[in-house]
């Protein structure tokens, strides 16, 4: 049966045909599954080169450890799970350096002030994700960018739904407070 | 909850799915996929180790294990030190540089060509090139490929054997490869890099 949630849109059967040794299996799911890696891992570690090194890592152990999936899990949190690990252990890593958010250049739209106002917003936007606890940082990401489950969540980072609701709503309670000044200026 | 709020939330949430930098690098996947099918079988340790890190256990299952593994540190405290093995992974002939040169495994015999990468962090280069014997030293043959990270790679089948090879940067400049033992001989005027090639 297709999983119809948010954000699944993986063909069930490819890991399975990973796992039995089809490459092409193997890399129609990093074609799919990249560029939410990516997204996933860039606002949790803040900058490109290191995002990218935790995705190609995280693919690595994937492929290496495809025969200890199960044929009844779902691959999504399997992968988002080594993802966020992997994510947590650069974080850990570059921890002692001065936190520095390299999203890249922020795309202008539409003309000088809208843009300028975008520009503000985005800007705010990363400077608060870069403030939360690396936890609240994660669920947050995990249900409202990445659009999970709670129970994929919990599966995620091995905490119970209850805990992951309450870093959640705390995440969006820090959004909230500290992102009203900018839609008052706006 | 007020529908203000959730509006805000969404904003968010449209910013962030949006985000620039965040559109992958067609470049950086198909490297991706060559690491991945050159990246070498975990040893046994890197296995166990994965193990703790991979799998679902559920919160009884690692609290079960970790006792365990506690109690056992416990009744073999100060046994290590006692049977110091020196350098246990000396042997292994793993690459570990961050930027390993690796092996593929070749399945059409001994005499298939592996895939096998080749990187040079030079991020000041305009162009870069690999030159060696299995191309003739032709410069521009084999261009390498520049990451964003100024890193640049390129991957090249070659037979099994011993290849002595060197980056052309920039058209002028021959460099070897910091991260490959030099080859002693001078097949182009200078010492270059050697990389050994293995079937499997």
């Amino acid at each position: 049966m297709t999983d119809t949630r948010p954000g699944t849109s993986i063909d069930p059967t490819l890991p399975l045909r990973a796992k039995a040794g089809d490459r092409q299996a193997f890399a129609q799911l990093v074609d799919v599954m990249y560029p939410r890696s990516l997204r996933f891992a860039l606002h949790m570690v803040g900058n490109r080169e290191d995002a990218e090194e935790a995705v190609q890592d995280t693919f690595v152990r994937v492929y290496h450890n495809l025969g200890r999936f199960r044929d009844d899990a779902r691959f999504e949190p399997w992968l988002f799970r080594i993802l966020a690990n992997r994510c947590r252990s650069l974080m850990e890593k570059r921890r002692r350096h001065a936190v520095v958010i390299q999203y890249g250049e922020v795309p202008e739209r539409g003309g000088p002030p809208a843009a300028e106002t975008e520009r503000d917003w985005t800007e705010e936007v990363y400077r608060i994700l870069a403030t939360l606890p690396v936890e609240q940082k994660e669920a947050f990401l995990l249900r409202h960018v990445e659009d999970m489950a709670y129970e994929d969540i919990a599966a995620v980072t091995g905490v119970g739904l209850s805990a992951l609701r309450m870093r959640v709503k705390r995440a969006c309670d820090v959004l909230r407070a500290r992102l009203s000044e900018v839609i008052r200026d706006e | 909850m007020s529908e203000g709020p959730d509006l805000l939330i969404e904003r968010v949430r449209s910013t962030l799915r949006e985000a620039p930098g965040t559109v992958p690098d067609p470049r950086r996947v198909a490297q991706l996929l060559s690491v991945v099918w050159e990246s070498p079988e975990p040893s046994a340790l890197r296995r166990w180790l994965d193990a703790w890190r991979v799998p679902s256990l559920s919160g009884v299952g690692a609290t079960v294990v970790a006792g365990i593994a506690l109690f056992a540190g416990f009744l073999t405290r100060g046994a290590v030190d006692e049977r110091r093995a020196p350098e246990p992974f000396a042997a292994t002939g793993s690459q570990t540089g961050e930027f390993p040169v690796q092996f593929a495994s070749a399945t059409l015999g001994e005499t298939a060509p592996v895939l096998t990468q080749f990187v040079l962090d030079d991020a000041k280069a305009q162009r870069v090139s690999l030159v060696g014997d299995f191309n003739d030293w032709a410069a521009g043959a084999t261009p390498l490929t520049r990451l964003e990270s100024g890193v640049w790679t390129v991957s090249v089948p070659l037979p099994p054997g011993r290849h002595v090879y060197a980056f052309l940067v920039d058209d002028t400049l021959l460099v070897t490869d910091p991260r490959a033992p030099k080859s002693g001989d001078a097949d182009y005027g200078r010492e270059g890099s050697v990389v050994m090639v293995f079937a499997r």
